[in-house]
């Protein structure tokens, strides 16, 4: 039995290595740069980091990415002049472009389209639109230099919150241990394809298990609805609150939202108060292909062409003029 | 419980390690633990059914120990036919009732009347009753045909019935191999438990690698198959194929392997059916417990083929048609048992039904010849074309599935559902078909190389492979447990 066990140990701890090594040599698991808190309490990632993205148990989707000096995933460094006409894009991992090479991203097909514009991105994955604005107005000397600011919005994720406050949870996927671990590859493919899911799911359930004793009831339709106006009425007052505090230049600013997603109210409230907005909706409604990776929901290569056009053809329209 | 969930991979060692360490002074109290734990394994679906488990045992161990003491035949008979019509009725009850009342109402109306109301019931299928049913019945009519004697000890009949690597999918077991393992004295044996360990292995690969990774596209192709040109649904009912023997070989070389792991070795279920020449060598090599059963059971007391040709022909026909509805209540089952006997009976009266019986494809060479190539593929197209009317949900499907390929007669690539690379599951069935034909000799050595480097690769490769094509979202369960 003794011979048994041991064995069988030595042989997992061969394998583990061996496929250690074929994780590396295929580069199956994604490599994430590491993320820090700037002087002015910004969070972005430490700058010049090189990478690659993975997505997908058979590396489907793969692409590199590169940290400039800003701490921004980008092919360009940020130097705002008031001799060039700028424009920033501001927002989340969709903006951040992770999955997409970092040489092909929005930025770059906004450039290819309009060549006398430098595009700069200011993506960051979990930013919301607290985060935004606080990064604008910690930047704003540079950012008083940029033409155009357009900031990525998810109404029903991206204003939570009335104020900025340091996200301590997501800096906390660099605790030293977790840094440690991510040193695998193996480890992080295994994450990635969700081979330890079944681990915390069972760890979840004989947690609630243990814990709760009244389990929580389905809501009925309305106090579902009852909760969902609460919550646009918060996330309403959270922009409004956002705005006071950090500022928002209505002739610079604007908008890049999905109106299938956005709440109406939301949108008449902006068009009410002349807020500038893009909306992509149609032009990803009339897309006959696919827009979204396969793997997850970001936007794959043809998504982002189509913002790019969205972004450049508004970008047209107002230097002509043009009202939206 | 899963044998490819967490949840098993936690109960297995601690069951593996208490019944060798704690256990393992007294087969009584080592069988009493394999009861218990075969229990909580069943009883982790749905404990109110494991009340079914114990009656269909407490029936059998009675109705054994009737039919043994008694000296009279038609006393005999009457407890064997008390055995039949309990598990038989169980079956009836819970897995043909709706299926005998739909199919009455069906009737009916063809003839012309119009029953408003039906006494369907909602009733949920137990997990592997067809499996111990049948096993337990073969208890009693061993015993009837004075084959066994009965045991006295109910524990170990308990555990003969429940044992649970091989509960709810198979291989149906005989007393006499199984019962007569579970009374005697088990050492533990450190070839048999590695070997047990590489057939999970094998297993896992089969049922994660390519039963799961195929079903996403096979659901795809016969879910929607009024939309798909003829090279797409031929495309889906190959893949078919291949999920098929992967889910339910794959569950049984778990099982097997599982039972190593307990010092029990149980009967093979699979034997590479893939590579077979005819429909009769397939016979012989796929589901081989219950194919055995129903030669047992059914075929020889019916006289098998001492009879007559026409009789035995008839023999043949009910084999096929009752294996058919084995699988379940619904005539598309029926129907794949009828063209299985179909396929069998010219096989039959050419004389053909044997001569692979102790041989396999290219035996003593390294390639089979261009006529076994030939033959290989003939059978694995009929038994492939077979399937259309296993997979599909009725039988208007089935046939509407036939005549979309025949309308519909284009070719056209197919996409994955889910947009991944197509030639990724092609690469895959091509390494997987060569290298079972690599392992065809042994169905219990999957893992057979004279170097222990190469020994090493494959099982790297292996763990490897689960990895690439595992797949979180799917539904797990395997394909046998609905019958």
């Amino acid at each position: 039995m003794k011979k048994l066990f041991l064995k069988s140990g030595l042989y997992v701890f061969l394998i583990l290595i061996v496929l250690e090594g074929v994780a590396r040599i295929f580069h199956l698991g994604k490599d994430t740069p590491t993320r820090f808190l700037d002087e002015h309490k910004v969070e972005k990632w430490v700058p010049n980091q090189n990478g690659f993205s993975v997505t997908g148990n058979r590396r489907q989707n793969f692409s590199e990415f590169h940290i400039n000096n800003s701490g921004f995933n980008s092919y360009r460094e940020f130097t705002p002049d008031q001799n060039r006409i700028e424009v920033a894009l501001v927002g989340d991992s969709f903006i951040e472009g992770f999955h997409q090479d970092y040489y092909n991203s929005i930025g770059k097909k906004i450039e290819n389209d309009l060549p006398k514009i430098e595009v700069y991105e200011y993506g960051y994955a979990g930013y919301d639109f607290a985060d935004q604005l606080h990064l604008i107005y910690s930047y704003k000397k540079q950012f008083d230099l940029i033409d155009h600011v357009i900031l990525g919005i998810k109404f029903s994720n991206d204003l939570t919150r009335d104020e900025y406050k340091v996200v301590t949870g997501r800096l906390a996927l660099d605790t030293p241990i977790n840094k440690l671990l991510k040193k695998s590859k193996l480890l992080v493919y295994c994450k990635s394809i969700g081979l330890l899911d079944p681990p915390q799911e069972l760890l979840y359930k004989t947690r609630k298990f243990f814990r709760s004793k009244n389990p929580e009831k389905p809501l009925d339709e309305q106090e579902a609805l009852r909760i969902k106006n609460e919550k646009e009425k918060t996330y309403l007052a959270n922009f409004e609150g956002l705005i006071d505090k950090y500022g928002y230049d209505k002739n610079r600013f604007t908008l890049l939202l999905d109106s299938r997603i956005t709440s109406p109210i939301f949108i008449s409230y902006l068009e009410q108060n002349k807020f500038k907005y893009i909306d992509f909706s149609r032009s990803f409604e009339n897309s006959k292909r696919s827009t979204t990776l396969i793997y997850d929901r970001h936007w794959n290569n043809h998504g982002r062409t189509l913002i790019a056009k969205v972004i450049s053809t508004y970008l047209k329209k107002k230097n002509t003029g043009d009202p939206k | 419980m899963l044998f490819n969930s967490l949840e098993f991979f936690i109960f297995l060692p601690i069951v593996f390690i208490a019944y060798w360490y704690i256990f393992k002074k007294r087969i009584r109290a080592q069988n009493i633990f394999l009861l218990v734990a075969s229990y909580v394994f069943y009883g982790l679906w749905d404990w109110r059914f494991l009340f079914l488990i114990l009656a269909s045992t407490v029936v059998d161990f009675f109705v054994g120990q009737a039919i043994y003491s008694n000296d009279s035949n038609t006393k005999k008979k009457i407890w064997l036919w008390v055995s039949v019509l309990f598990n038989v009725g169980l079956l009836g009850f819970f897995k043909y009732y709706n299926f005998f009342i739909n199919s009455w109402v069906d009737f009916v109306s063809i003839v012309g009347y119009d029953i408003k109301s039906t006494w369907t019931l909602q009733i949920i299928l137990p997990v592997g009753i067809s499996f111990y049913t049948f096993q337990t019945m073969s208890y009693s009519l061993d015993i009837y045909y004075k084959r066994l004697t009965p045991t006295k000890d109910f524990i170990s009949f308990a555990t003969f019935v429940s044992f649970f690597p091989q509960l709810v999918a198979g291989p149906i077991e005989r007393a006499s191999n199984l019962l007569s393992q579970i009374t005697s004295k088990r050492t533990f044996n450190y070839v048999q438990c590695t070997d047990g360990l590489k057939l999970i292995l094998w297993g896992l690969f089969k049922k994660i690698v390519i039963a799961d990774a195929l079903a996403p596209i096979v659901d795809d192709i016969f879910a929607n198959y009024g939309s798909y040109p003829a090279s797409t649904l031929i495309l889906g009912v190959s893949l078919f194929s291949f999920q098929v023997y992967g889910d339910f070989s794959g569950y049984s070389d778990i099982a097997i392997g599982t039972a190593k792991l307990f010092g029990i070795e149980l009967m093979s279920n699979f034997k590479f059916p893939i590579f077979s020449r005819n429909v009769a060598e397939y016979w012989q090599r796929w589901h081989v417990s219950l194919s055995t059963w129903f030669r047992h059971y059914v075929y020889i007391p019916l006289g098998g083929n001492r009879v007559g040709k026409l009789k035995s022909i008839r023999n043949i026909v009910i084999i096929f048609l009752v294996s058919g509805f084995w699988h379940g209540a619904n005539w598309t089952f029926i129907a794949w048992g009828a063209f299985h006997a179909l396929l069998y009976i010219p096989v039959f009266l050419m004389g053909r039904n044997r001569i692979y019986m102790n041989n396999v494809v290219a035996e003593n060479r390294w390639f089979p010849s261009v006529i076994e190539i030939f033959q290989i593929l003939i059978t694995f197209s009929l038994v492939t074309f077979s399937r259309v009317f296993f997979r599909s949900e009725s039988i208007t499907d089935a046939f509407g599935f036939l005549e979309q390929i025949y309308s519909n007669f284009t070719f056209e690539t197919y996409e994955h559902p889910l947009g991944y690379r197509m030639i990724d599951y092609f690469v895959l069935l091509g390494v997987f078909v060569l290298y079972e034909y690599r392992i065809r000799r042994d169905e219990r050595s999957p893992f057979k190389f004279k170097s222990k480097i190469v020994r090493f690769i494959a099982y790297a490769l292996v763990i490897l492979g689960m990895m690439l094509f595992f797949d979180d979202n799917i539904d797990r369960s395997f394909i046998y447990f609905q019958f």
